[in-house]
């Protein structure tokens, strides 16, 4: 079993990674001076309520659309999966696939996966926690990526806009989708990866080898 | 392992498990994980501040074309129109999408252009060994900052629109699309070359004296 910093007394700054000893749970870092506490504090309400914020904002960002394309003057309004839907029917694939990635799968698993992690810091799980960290990676990494149609729906309204030939605007369901990316980022940022190590070790331990001495190894 | 308090320096702390380990002697170029779950506990890096500072002020410049130039045009029909970064957001400003705008213009403009000029002003202070007190303040919004950039996000958007763009009318490519590629890569290099193991360390030093 590995020793935790926690349990020593040791805190490790999040911003300029100094190990400290805790004297207090809130403390200021000596090197770069931010207050820290030993772990997030309230980490858990905070992510569970930007993942709520975002669960609600996915409802109305698939629902209304995301623009509007105008050709000869005939407005038509495409949602998300709409969108996705005329590609397809074009033979658009690639394009398809990524935008259907980006901004229907990414968003809800990045939202279950948030889900499973909050879980399973409460308790140990039959994921071990390796695999739950990669999973906590991997949510924090697709973070940024669900912009891209934020991004996408900015640039065409600016380009596209050929008068009465055709032209491209943005419409309500973009507003509600850049928000729900900023909540589970927001939610993924908040989250204290280390409580799901904590859960781990309050499980009863097998096997005694506890004074084994950790090891960092170099590569 | 027993008298942390004698032995700080020796040991790090994983950021993401928690885990105390004695502190691993590596090369610059090197990095040292955590045998636990992974994650990256610290590296060193080749002339971290002389890069920095050539990449950080390249992306600098870069900055002013990038999101002034018109990046793609479309033309139909005699009809021509073509639009920067900066005109995304004024259209969108100009459509009542205040929030999308403000989006928009905090992860592909606020956030960079600061997240470079914190890198550059570090670089620059490190190197020549003026280090201040508000120095602490800038390598930790630098840090805040990192995960919040998506130049990389923008440019697929780019890239996205480009391929749904051809089949609808004739498309131009401008020169702010070249500079915001050469931007791209700019700022991703600078995280590559900013070593903050060092830049902590000798801050602490200098601010001890």
């Amino acid at each position: 079993m590995k020793t935790s910093a926690k349990a020593m007394g040791l805190g490790c700054c999040p911003c300029c990674h100094k190990v400290v000893k805790m004297q207090a749970e809130t403390q200021q870092c000596p090197r770069c001076h931010r207050s820290f506490s030993v772990r997030k504090i309230n980490s858990l309400s905070h992510t569970f309520a930007w993942t709520i914020a975002a669960l609600v904002m996915l409802v109305p960002a698939n629902l209304y659309p995301m623009m509007i394309y105008y050709t000869l003057g005939q407005p038509e309004a495409s949602t998300i999966l709409e969108g996705i839907a005329t590609f397809i029917q074009f033979g658009m694939y690639p394009v398809a696939i990524v935008i259907f990635i980006a901004s229907f799968v990414v968003p809800l698993a990045k939202i279950i996966g948030l889900f499973i992690l909050m879980y399973h810091a409460k308790r140990a799980s039959k994921l071990t926690v390796k695999q739950q960290g990669q999973l906590y990676h991997i949510v924090e990494f697709l973070g940024p990526w669900s912009m891209l149609d934020v991004f996408v729906v900015a640039i065409m309204a600016a380009v596209v806009n050929l008068g009465f030939l055709s032209s491209i605007e943005a419409a309500k369901g973009i507003t509600y989708f850049g928000l729900m990316v900023v909540f589970t980022m927001l939610a993924a940022e908040s989250f204290d990866a280390r409580l799901l190590w904590d859960a781990q070790d309050q499980k009863p331990q097998t096997d005694d080898s506890q004074s084994q001495l950790n090891q960092a190894g170099s590569r | 392992m027993a008298k942390p308090a004698a032995s700080l320096n020796n040991i790090v702390v994983c950021r993401r498990c928690d885990a105390v380990l004695s502190k691993p002697k590596i090369e610059p170029g090197q990095k040292a994980t955590c045998p636990g779950c992974s994650a990256l506990l610290y590296e060193l890096k080749k002339n971290p501040m002389e890069r920095t500072m050539a990449v950080s002020l390249a992306g600098l410049l870069l900055f002013f074309p990038a999101i002034l130039l018109p990046m793609i045009g479309v033309s139909a029909a005699g009809t021509h129109n073509e639009a920067s970064l900066i005109d995304c957001i004024i259209i969108l400003l100009n459509t009542d999408y205040h929030i999308v705008a403000f989006i928009v213009f905090l992860f592909t403009i606020a956030i960079p252009i600061v997240h470079l000029l914190a890198a550059f002003y570090i670089a620059v202070a490190v190197h020549f060994n003026k280090i201040s007190q508000s120095l602490l303040v800038f390598f930790r919004s630098y840090h805040v900052l990192d995960s919040w950039t998506m130049l990389h996000v923008f440019f697929l958007g780019v890239v996205v629109s480009i391929y749904k763009i051809v089949d609808l009318a004739e498309l131009t490519v401008g020169g702010g699309l070249m500079s915001f590629v050469l931007l791209l890569i700019c700022s991703t290099l600078v995280s590559v070359t900013l070593d903050h193991h060092y830049v902590w360390e000798k801050m602490e030093q200098a601010l001890e004296d």
